[in-house]
């Protein structure tokens, strides 16, 4: 199953914490698409997702200051 | 003059492409020390404020410039930082970040920093600067040098102050290493390092060191005898430009527009400038905590890079207790922005569960 959080707009850590908590409600092997355009994400989502242990299997910069980042559950 | 602008300028440019490239947090790095439970972001905060220490004692030492750290008003650090740290949580970013989100198009920080610098203007020019001298005056502690207070040679802090800082970056650099995600990387060469890479935190912190150390010799030649500092200098534009009066023009104006233009450069340069219009709540919360952001940083003496970044490096009172209250502060605000609304939305959603309706 795959989901997308369009968090476009939300200032740090916003991102991430809801990112968190959607990813929270899926199960193993689901894949989380987020898309954000917090500049401090592109450090704090990639960093979180790697120390939880998710396989991170797309991350990708759309356009100026806009990004998507593919996060499939351990 | 044009010596004042150009080195402002120039060092403020470095600045601000650093911490935006770095993206450089302290609000997000205190904050993660609680919500996240991860203490990097101050790890790196410890070795700038390493670097910019060992080179600005040793200049001072070599007989560069004097420094004298006077008086700390105990109460007003402590109040006014804790304050400050509430502030920066509510406006998304400290005084320098504000600065630089401001260079990276994000409105939000553009409206924190309009309450920031009007607020840091009334309390220092303004219709509560009566107020803050009173604050200013009262619990008064004689000696802010910490060295001083012991009566021994500064060194016999700063060496053991760098020893601590080394051991923890070695400790931490050999901890089993996750391999971070990157961008696909579409640039070569310098263009990708300058641009597209991820700056590793602790190199980041070390050329945020080094900046801040520059910095030193860079304003006092213009006879101001401090390093980087935002809180004085945003105000400082609001009094020029309401008062016409050239005597709020120094060093630290220039190094304020050039973090915002350094930042603008590399935000620019890297793809990631674009004008990005808060939600009304943000909106909200960015004016009141770039207001409580002007209040905690006048009371205090300095925000994050004032009393955070520097006076810690000048080991003084002031900037420590500030360092740990204004953690305290953000503590407290993320509680309440972060940590409470969560727990609510579980047991919210827990109780659903049991009493299905």
């Amino acid at each position: 199953m795959q989901k997308t959080l369009e968090v476009k707009g939300m200032v740090c850590p916003f991102p991430l914490i809801e990112a968190q908590n959607a990813i929270e409600e899926m199960n193993s092997g689901d894949v989380l698409v987020v898309e954000f355009d917090c500049t401090q994400g592109t450090e704090s989502i990639p960093t979180w997702a790697a120390e939880a242990g998710h396989t991170v299997t797309n991350f990708e910069q759309l356009d100026e200051a806009s990004w998507t980042i593919s996060i499939q559950k351990k | 003059m044009s010596y004042m602008i150009i080195t402002g300028l120039l060092c403020g440019a470095l600045l601000g492409f650093v911490m935006q490239r770095g993206r450089f947090c302290l609000t997000g790095g205190f904050r993660d020390m609680y919500i996240a439970k991860n203490n990097r972001m101050f790890y790196a905060l410890l070795i700038a404020i390493a670097v910019q220490s060992v080179g600005v004692f040793l200049l001072i030492d070599l007989g560069v410039f004097e420094y004298s750290a006077g008086s700390i008003s105990i109460v007003s650090v402590i109040i006014g930082s804790f304050v400050f740290g509430i502030g920066i949580i509510l406006a998304g970013g400290c005084a320098t970040g504000t600065w630089y989100r401001a260079g990276e198009g994000l409105i939000g920080s553009w409206i924190a920093l309009a309450g920031y610098m009007l607020m840091s203007t009334i309390m220092k020019s303004g219709v509560l600067a009566s107020f803050n001298q009173q604050a200013q005056q009262s619990a008064v502690f004689p000696t802010n040098s910490i060295a001083e207070t012991f009566g021994i040679n500064h060194w016999i802090i700063i060496i053991p102050f760098v020893v601590i800082v080394a051991l923890i970056v070695y400790k931490q650099l050999t901890k089993p290493k996750v391999v971070i995600p990157a961008l696909k990387p579409k640039r070569t060469g310098l263009a990708h390092i300058l641009f597209e890479k991820r700056w590793h935190p602790f190199v980041t912190a070390t050329l945020i060191g080094v900046i801040a150390l520059i910095a030193w010799p860079l304003s006092a030649a213009t006879g101001r005898v401090f390093g980087l500092g935002i809180t004085t200098p945003s105000a400082n534009i609001l009094q020029y430009l309401t008062t016409g009066d050239k005597g709020f023009i120094n060093w630290g104006v220039f190094l304020v527009l050039g973090i915002f233009a350094g930042s603008f450069i590399a935000a620019k340069a890297s793809k990631e400038f674009r004008f990005r219009m808060p939600d009304v709540k943000t909106g909200i919360n960015s004016f009141i905590g770039g207001n409580l952001m002007g209040v905690g940083a006048s009371l205090a003496g300095g925000c994050s890079i004032g009393n955070g970044l520097v006076m810690t490096a000048m080991m003084t009172w002031q900037g420590w207790i500030g360092l740990i209250f204004m953690i305290l502060g953000t503590w407290t605000a993320s509680y309440f922005v972060f940590v409470r609304p969560r727990q609510k939305a579980k047991a919210a959603k827990l109780k659903e569960q049991v009493t299905p309706a």
